[in-house]
């Protein structure tokens, strides 16, 4: 069999099985299920070794006997001492070395990006010079860069870390700035909710256009058996435990 | 029990079949709605198009076959756009359970536009380490990636020619579903290696990612299915993207009202209770 439309049965099969879960649980959901995760771990296990071990340890050390590679891969040893009690101490230094690395690597560069980078963007004039004409202010709310968003991006970030700012007790003025507070932040969250029914309506389109082109005869419909095996499926499995349910003990 | 309480104790598998319906029917009679092009999606064509022939364009596949839906046309509309312009493309991944999908999907493009692996494109597969292989690569390229996908050396291919490390990159796009991705190719390369950074990312994570847009850390973004139809008009290559905006549209407009009738017997009940409060 052409391994495409095999390919093409397979994929149907299990979406279809993952969708029969939208009507009740059942055994063809966790079949497909752990299919999945099973096939995950196994792709990423065979790919890593291949390209890890194989492709960048043993080929480059055998080959070109790069022998300065044989210390990460004792530091990689070190952390699988865990696994023996009495030797386990020999993996904290393995785990000192990735720790002390990471944060060396990740820290200034974090620290650069997202505050100093997204402070400097905050801060920005809330008039803007233009020539030798004097101050100008742009009213544009399309444009990110105008003088409008500028102050509204101003008020947003001041009220929401007010909200957050706990020594003091949102009484009086402060009130009405940590409700501004609540207002910014719920207009993220219902922005940020926005996005994300998107993205789950964007998969859940990506597998019907799946589905309806698997429907084509090239492939052996396979949509539509399948859709009629799933359904007889649900039926049998739910008059079953029914049955069972019903009979006394 | 009154008609509101019924509605809001209704079966849920009545919307879900509601929702499933309002998005095949689309998919099966496409009505064609317009689709209107963002700046942020306009931002990157510009620059691609701007570009002139035989830059290096490297394109990092940071997700794998769970957000295929909607990064999967992303980086098919802009490998188009990048082997029309004649660009060098340079692919790469940091997930390495996308290896196998990424290196399909640059064959299927490659061929289609008449392509060759090693002399207008290589893909580089997948290398160990995360944030710390962009890192590598910005000191040396062929460190982090001695041989290409295929095995390949990658040292003396001719669509490197004259690429040692990130600083010999134009232009760069993480396509990415979460971490790594995006930011980290901004915090650990861009950021340090200076060379302009163009996004894409899946609908859950484009939020997020709009900062990095305003303040010019990134240059352009194309957010979800809808960014893909955009950059997919764009070009003027409709594919998946552009033939699920109708799905998406009614989908949507179905959530909306779904809400809204929610809220309308939500208070309608309220209101009962409230009558019924004030008659004892």
């Amino acid at each position: 069999m052409d391994t495409t439309i095999l390919g093409a049965w397979m994929a149907t099969g299990l979406t279809l099985f993952i969708f029969s879960f939208l009507y009740k649980d059942n055994p063809l959901f966790k079949l497909a299920e752990h299919l999945y995760v099973g096939v995950s771990v196994g792709y990423t296990i065979v790919k890593a070794y291949d390209t890890v071990v194989v492709h960048l340890i043993v080929k480059p050390i055998v080959e070109q006997g790069e022998i300065a590679l044989l210390i990460p891969v004792a530091i990689g040893l070190m952390m699988l001492t865990r696994y023996m009690p009495k030797a386990a101490w020999m993996s904290r230094y393995a785990f000192a070395f990735i720790v002390g690395l990471g944060s060396g690597l990740a820290i200034p560069r974090t620290i650069s990006s997202f505050i100093l980078k997204q402070i400097e963007d905050t801060v920005r004039p809330l008039l803007a010079m233009a020539g030798g004409d004097g101050l100008t202010f742009s009213m544009n709310l399309l444009n990110p860069a105008s003088n409008l968003n500028a102050i509204i991006i101003l008020v947003g970030v001041t009220s929401v870390l007010f909200y957050f700012f706990f020594s003091i007790e949102h009484s009086g003025p402060g009130k009405m700035v940590a409700r501004t507070g609540i207002v910014f932040l719920m207009i993220a969250f219902g922005a940020a909710f926005g996005y994300t029914v998107m993205a789950r309506m964007s998969l859940l389109i990506g597998r019907l256009t799946d589905l309806i082109e698997f429907s084509d005869s090239s492939y052996g419909r396979p949509t539509l058996w399948l859709v009629i095996l799933t359904i007889g499926a649900l039926v049998v499995l739910g008059r079953r435990s029914a049955n069972s349910t019903s009979q006394p003990e | 029990m009154s008609f509101s309480e019924r509605m809001l104790k209704i079966d849920r598998r009545i919307i879900f079949l509601v929702i499933g319906v309002c998005t095949l029917l689309p998919l099966l009679y496409p009505v064609g709605l317009p689709i209107r092009i963002s700046p942020e999606v306009r931002s990157i064509y510009d620059y691609i198009e701007a570009l002139p022939e035989r830059s290096i364009f490297l394109l990092s596949i940071d997700f794998d076959p769970a957000s295929k839906p909607e990064l999967h046309p992303q980086a098919i509309a802009l490998l188009r756009h990048a082997f029309r312009k004649n660009l060098r493309v340079v692919a790469m991944t940091l997930w390495v359970s996308g290896t196998g999908m990424a290196d399909q999907l640059l064959k299927q493009v490659a061929a289609e536009m008449g392509k060759e692996n090693g002399q207008d494109y290589v893909f580089l597969g997948w290398s160990p380490g995360g944030p710390a292989v962009i890192i590598n690569m910005g000191q040396d390229l062929y460190t982090a990636f001695p041989s290409d996908y295929g095995g390949k050396t990658t040292k003396g291919l001719s669509v490197l020619d004259g690429v040692n490390s990130l600083k010999d990159v134009t232009y760069a796009i993480s396509l990415g579903a979460g971490n790594p991705g995006v930011e980290a190719w901004y915090v650990y390369g861009k950021d340090k290696y200076k060379f302009e950074l163009g996004g894409g990312c899946t609908g859950v994570i484009a939020p997020g990612l709009y900062p990095l847009l305003r303040s010019g850390q990134i240059n352009g973004l194309i957010g979800g299915l809808r960014g893909a139809a955009e950059y997919e008009s764009l070009i003027g290559q409709k594919g998946r993207a552009v033939a699920g905006m109708d799905a998406q549209s009614a989908t949507h407009l179905a959530i909306i009202v779904l809400v809204a009738i929610c809220n309308l017997f939500y208070f309608s009940l309220r209101q009962q209770q409230g009558r019924s409060e004030v008659q004892r």
